[in-house]
């Protein structure tokens, strides 16, 4: 590089200073160095007292005089020259000349951002976006077609024909035939009822995130979500959050501060539903709207709530939100597909083996007696809040993964066991219940131990209350859906 | 394994690295070649600027590509072969400045710190150059082998945007490239550029 000259002002006699004084390596040059020490980095901060220790405090000497000379801080000083030779180059090496017919993509962005004309935008890509695409065609036709075209009419007599065969056991054939088999539950759960949601749930996403929706989104809810404690930023994982909370669980690392990052984690854990759990509970209400207008009031009012009073309990300042709003763009169709397969790999990689483990499980508990007595163990929050005992396996199913239990409760409607109160009860609690193990492990990682299991707690008893005080409201007010 | 074989081959005097097709470099690459194995090559940029579509360009793996910001929040390892040697591609999340301000940024500065890449490729939104070339600067001035990488440059031209790589060279010392990642257009030139900068800066 250029030998630059800083000798005639103080910031520049304290450059010099301070790269003297620095003595260790630190992969990058000591100019940079003392310039992230100079805007008060305090990881490098904490990087020269441990490489340089000898000099530290000498070094932080020349810091603090250049800071306490400057009125503004040095961060906004050193960013300003150092756009002031950016835009030198620019001024050399580029020039404008007419645009070429993008204003029309602008026009659509703004009226994106809008809230008059935005609100509606999000309501149709909602409808035709999930509730149709996913809820319609994934959840309704494609899951009837392999669940019962297929599975019911030639897998699953196959099957049970060929293991009648081959293993004389009993015992040892209810644990691929029975009626919660590894073939007959799990891989008809994985195959029949989560992939085609998963599938669209996914081409769904992908072309709204590759058309730029997105951070538009970002922008129409930030002031709503401010009022929660969170910038328009925890937009993106929130709605990712509707694909699958552990990815999203991931994601919110985006979020610039630990207590956003926290109510984020708290909300996705208890008020998102993953795309399969999604699905699976749009198809259970099907031909129920009231049900259905009710399960989501319910849900957002609990996502409000709970983001509104974690904001007041946790402490910290308010989020700001700065983002880059990128073009709008026509998705790509080879990408959409990339994108899709590679997720639903991804997605059936990590499903299927907890499938069939939850499978081994059931009918090792089943041979023991433990499943039986936790399912009379869970029949007793089930009764309080008003619904049959045989929902308790679908809770049971429920703390593997959230579509598991989704799935579960799938099965007692086909069987008629379920009022529309009943339904709509089960379906909120179960979609406010606990995180998929999947979801639980990352907030872990990401969280640490105790908020995760402090998180897993409060959702537990708090998915059980919600699911009484509904159950009580239908009761009380004499309403029948 | 491959680190083991770059040992036999510092330590054989006379054998040329084998994966050379420059004899004439051989030499300088196995003094390269050092214990710590693998040589790395860093992405690093804002976020949306399409960092992801160039790692997978170049690696023909495939790392998630979206059309939001902060897509990539785990760091993406891939390979490349260039001048016949193999490099590992790092895919960052994305960074702002050098002064991280999230969980995120501070993961992309860690790597820049502590890995030693042989190259730093910054890829920039060329419709927004001037937000983004403070960026550059920064890490021209922390010493790093930059390499600017003028993407999106179809928009860019749209808007009536015209660039001069020369003066842009001429100004920044370092070696820029226009692409278009989502097309693949100037990975060549990239690649090439890379090879160019590989060589020269292992050899003097």
């Amino acid at each position: 590089m250029s030998e630059q000259k800083y000798a005639d002002d103080v910031l520049g006699s304290s450059f010099k200073k301070i790269e003297l004084m620095l003595q260790a390596d630190y992969g990058i040059s000591k100019h940079s160095i003392g310039s992230l020490l100079l805007q008060g980095d305090d990881e490098i901060i904490s990087l020269v007292k441990l490489k340089d220790p000898e000099n530290f405090s000498k070094i932080m000497e020349a810091v603090n005089f250049a800071k306490s000379s400057y009125n503004d801080p040095l961060s906004y000083i050193i960013a300003i020259q150092n756009q002031g030779k950016a835009n030198y180059i620019i001024e050399r090496a580029m020039e404008y000349g007419p645009s070429k017919g993008i204003s029309y993509r602008e026009k659509i962005s703004k009226v994106m951002i809008d809230p008059l004309t935005g609100i509606p935008i999000m309501l149709l890509v909602l409808y035709y976006g999930i509730y149709k695409f996913v809820g319609d065609f994934g959840a309704g036709v494609l899951v009837n077609f392999i669940e019962n075209g297929i599975f019911i009419k030639y897998i699953n007599p196959l099957v049970i024909k060929i293991f009648i065969k081959i293993i004389p056991w009993e015992v040892l054939r209810s644990l691929f035939t029975g009626e919660y088999g590894i073939i007959t539950l799990g891989v008809r759960y994985a195959v029949a009822l989560i992939f085609p949601i998963v599938t669209t749930f996914f081409i769904a996403f992908a072309v709204i995130e590759d058309s730029g929706y997105l951070p538009r989104l970002a922008l129409l809810i930030d002031r709503l979500f401010k009022k929660i404690g969170l910038s328009g930023r925890a937009v993106i994982p929130m709605v990712l959050g509707l694909g699958c909370d552990t990815m999203a669980t991931m994601v919110t690392r985006t979020l610039p501060t630990k207590r956003e990052r926290l109510i984020a984690t708290i909300l996705l854990a208890l008020a998102v539903p993953c795309s399969a759990q999604l699905g699976v509970i749009l198809s259970l209400l099907e031909g129920n709207p009231k049900g259905l207008w009710v399960w989501v009031g319910v849900i957002t009012l609990v996502f409000v709530f709970v983001g509104f009073v974690s904001s007041k309990i946790l402490p910290g300042e308010g989020p700001s939100f700065y983002m880059e709003v990128p073009p709008l763009r026509l998705p790509k169709l080879s990408n959409v597909f990339l994108k899709t397969w590679t997720r639903v790999k991804w997605y059936f990689i990590e499903i299927l083996p907890v499938f069939i483990l939850v499978s081994v499980f059931i009918w090792i508990g089943q041979l023991t007696g433990i499943f039986n007595f936790l399912t009379m163990l869970l029949t007793y929050p089930i009764r309080w809040i008003g619904l049959p005992d045989k929902t308790a396996v679908a809770f049971l199913f429920g703390f593997f993964r959230r579509d598991y239990g989704a799935g579960g409760l799938y099965d007692i409607k086909k069987a008629g066991l379920f009022t529309g109160n009943q339904l709509v009860v089960a379906c909120i609690t179960l979609t406010l219940f606990l995180p998929c193990v999947a979801q639980f492990l990352m907030n872990i990682k990401e969280r640490g131990w105790r908020a995760a299991v402090g998180i897993s707690v409060f959702v537990l008893f708090f998915s059980f209350s919600v699911g009484y005080l509904v159950n009580l409201a239908f009761n009380t007010f004499g309403i029948n859906l | 394994m491959n680190i083991l074989e770059k040992l036999i081959n510092i330590l054989k005097p006379d054998k040329a690295c084998s994966s050379c097709p420059q004899a004439k470099f051989g030499a300088c690459q196995k003094l390269a070649a050092s214990l710590e194995g693998i040589k790395k090559i860093a992405v690093v940029g804002s976020p949306n600027v399409g960092k992801s579509m160039t790692f997978n360009c170049l690696t023909g793996a495939y790392a998630n590509v979206s059309n939001y910001p902060g897509t990539t929040v785990e760091v993406f390892r891939g390979k490349t072969i260039l001048n016949g040697e193999e490099f590992e591609i790092i895919d960052t999340p994305g960074m702002y400045s050098l002064m991280p301000i999230s969980e995120e940024e501070r993961v992309a500065r860690n790597i820049l710190l502590n890995e030693k890449p042989i190259i730093v490729l910054h890829v920039v939104d060329a419709k927004n150059l001037e937000r983004m070339l403070p960026f550059t600067l920064q890490l021209i001035e922390a010493g790093l082998p930059v390499i600017l990488v003028l993407n999106i440059m179809d928009e860019a031209e749209r808007l009536g945007i015209k660039i001069n790589i020369e003066a842009m060279q001429h100004e920044l010392k370092v070696p820029v490239v226009a692409t278009v990642s989502a097309r693949g257009e100037g990975i060549d030139i990239l690649k090439g550029k890379m090879e160019e900068y590989v060589r020269t800066k292992i050899c003097g």
